[in-house]
């Protein structure tokens, strides 16, 4: 009968870890911390790229070009297609609109919304023509046209060799004046990786 | 008692796999995937078995024309089996004591490939054709890693299908050199495999290789593949760029039925019993031999592209000396443990009876790892069909091997100039039962 209380401690001690290694566990982690789990583009890859891009499209000639030529109206873009070439399946409309968002915050360039967008905000005016009163009414055929259109590519190399691989991936985004299809800027930005698996589990 | 029980509990944890999959299978059989796929969600996966959870509901909602459910699945049994690859010690210790079904199943390499040939025909049905990229450069990644590691005699060192069908997407696509690449690889995975998988070159692949070849003004290799295959006329790129195709695969039949085969002896010198239990393939009746396709007065035929059935057969047999060394191994375990379980006591009726309990507990959970991707289909087939643009009724028929038409159906396709409609016909039999 004298081991009854240690028993009792040992199982109530046991519970309590069986309890512990049931719950889920959040940490709460800020936007910009870095964490890579598995090696695979993340967003802290999105946000790197996309900050990159923007920092080294702001400060090209092209866009002093522009200003010089028509005095002070600020280009218009329009974001084309991004094409993921690289062999993961990454959410590229995560990285267009880090891409575009930064953009249009500098102040320094005017952002046209997309085809897809374009159409619902035309439904909206065909509805406003009939439904909504005169002097708010948005009249259509005044849409900013754009100047330039910025496309890209998201391209990986991957090196493995047994456990380890190198991954390399490349971003290019070229910036295409609409008037004569002339390329106005060239954005690379590469990301290297070193990722070695685990070889032992549980 | 106590020691009852636990032999009743290791032999309920133990029952297979496959003893769990008959109504599923009965429902497949009948037609009514969505009826197999509401049978099969019943399962409850030991998280070992996790992975094959996945790939069989992931078929299963294929086969329902759940694609992007299917999808997600299948992203995910990708995931996971990556998160497996590395090695557990306490999985190698158990399946050295215990059985091989106590291990993570991750799936043979034909398995993991077949996830990405299905993730790469769910995009493409759904007409995402760069994500479709991506499984084709995953899967190139997956075989070069493959050929890294494995013996040059293995027979499944490469997948012609894979091959193939990362062709047709980068073709698709407009990257003509890795499109030639890739058809390149599969004819000569084609050849290679003749004699292990049966599978000929398929007629498709013919008229793509001459195709692409003329594309690149590659004369000569052209030239080798007109006179080879004994053809002189094929629709040139430029000729096939003005019109729209249909690209049909059809799925027919189940993959291989993964049994036991075991065999239980007493021992005569200690009176105690050994049972080596090992895992065998047995091939179902596959009644189709072909589809045919056609839209107005343009028709054709579908060729095997990959013979699954032969592929896991085989393979299974490349990996039969292993997998019987470690059932021999662990049989010689097992009864050391027997042995020193009866002559461990000095009370010897209950020494004995110990023996006899541990000794029974090894043979009960003694079982063979039965555990394979079961709703894989047994053979699929392709078929490409050039058309000009324009409204069709497609029709399909399949054909069995007396020629007589098993399925009929009519598809109703829009195609616009240049552009590529992947269709998928899974197709399985009523009579499922194996070979005998």
């Amino acid at each position: 009968m004298s081991h009854r209380p240690s028993l009792r401690i040992g199982l109530a001690l046991l519970a309590l870890v069986t309890v512990t290694a049931c719950s889920t566990q959040v940490e709460r982690l800020q936007a910009t911390d870095v964490k890579d789990l598995s090696g695979g583009w993340n967003d802290t890859d999105s946000r790197l790229v996309s900050e990159e891009m923007i920092r080294d499209s702001l400060s090209r000639p092209w866009l002093q070009e522009w200003g010089a030529a028509r005095g002070s109206k600020r280009p218009a873009l329009i974001v084309g297609e991004v094409r993921n070439l690289s062999h993961e399946h990454i959410n590229v409309n995560t990285f267009t609109l880090d891409v575009e968002r930064a953009l249009i915050n500098s102040g320094k360039i005017d952002f046209v919304a997309t085809k897809d967008e374009r159409k619902g905000i035309r439904e909206e005016r065909k509805d406003q023509d009939i439904n909504a009163r005169e002097d708010t009414r948005n009249a259509m055929g005044r849409e900013l046209g754009a100047d330039f259109m910025m496309t890209g590519t998201i391209n990986t190399i991957v090196d493995p060799n047994g456990d380890t691989q190198v991954l390399f991936y490349q971003v290019n985004m070229t910036l295409i004046s609409l008037v004569d299809n002339r390329k106005v800027w060239v954005g690379q930005k590469e990301i290297k990786k070193l990722v070695t698996r685990s070889k032992l589990r549980f | 008692m106590p020691c009852a029980a636990a032999c009743l509990a290791a032999l309920a944890a133990c029952a297979t796999f496959s003893d769990t999959i008959q109504s599923t299978e009965h429902s497949l059989a009948q037609q009514r995937p969505r009826a197999a796929l509401i049978e099969y969600e019943k399962l409850k996966p030991v998280p070992a078995d996790r992975v094959l959870y996945l790939m069989n509901r992931g078929m299963l909602l294929r086969m329902s024309g759940d694609y992007d459910e299917s999808t997600r699945t299948l992203e995910e049994t990708k995931r996971l089996s990556e998160q497996l690859r590395a090695l557990s010690l306490r999985e190698q210790a158990l399946s050295f004591t215990v059985n091989d079904a106590s291990k993570s199943f991750v799936g043979e390499d034909f398995e993991r490939v077949m996830v990405n040939n299905y993730l790469a025909l769910n995009y493409l049905e759904r007409g995402q054709l760069d994500a479709a990229r991506v499984e084709a450069l995953q899967v190139d990644l997956l075989l070069r890693e493959r050929r890294q590691r494995s013996s040059a005699d293995n027979p499944y060192a490469e997948d012609a299908f894979a091959r193939y069908l990362t062709g047709i997407v980068y073709e698709d696509e407009g990257e003509w050199s890795d499109a030639m690449i890739a058809y390149r690889k599969a004819y000569e995975a084609y050849q290679k495999q003749l004699q292990s998988f049966a599978v000929a070159i398929p007629e498709t692949l013919k008229h793509d290789l001459i195709r692409l070849a003329d594309r690149m003004d590659l004369a000569e290799e052209a030239k080798g593949y007109r006179e080879e295959f004994k053809i002189a006329e094929t629709l040139s790129a430029a000729d096939l760029r003005e019109r729209g195709e249909i690209i049909l695969t059809v799925h027919a039949g189940l993959a291989p039925d993964k049994r036991e085969r075991a065999t239980t002896v007493p021992n005569p010198a200690t009176g105690r019993i050994l049972r080596i239990a090992l895992p065998q393939y047995r091939s179902r009746a596959q009644p189709f031999a072909y589809a045919s396709v056609s839209a107005d007065s343009n028709s054709t035929k579908t060729s095997l592209v990959e013979n699954i059935d032969a592929i896991a057969v085989k393979t299974l047999e490349s990996e039969m000396p292993a997998i019987t060394a470690r059932a021999i191994a662990r049989m010689a375990a097992k009864d050391i443990f027997a042995s020193a379980a009866s002559s461990n006591s000095n009370d010897s009726g209950a020494s004995a009876l110990f023996g006899l309990a541990v000794n029974l507990a090894g043979v009960f959970t003694e079982r063979a790892d039965t555990r394979s991707w079961f709703t894989l289909p047994g053979e699929i087939h392709l078929a490409r069909l050039p058309l000009s643009p324009g409204e069709y009724k497609l029709k399909v028929e399949l054909h069995g091997r007396d020629e007589r038409v098993l399925d009929s159906s009519e598809i109703k396709v829009t195609l616009r100039k240049g552009e590529k409609k992947y269709l998928s016909r899974h197709w399985i039999p009523t009579n499922l039962e194996v070979k005998p």
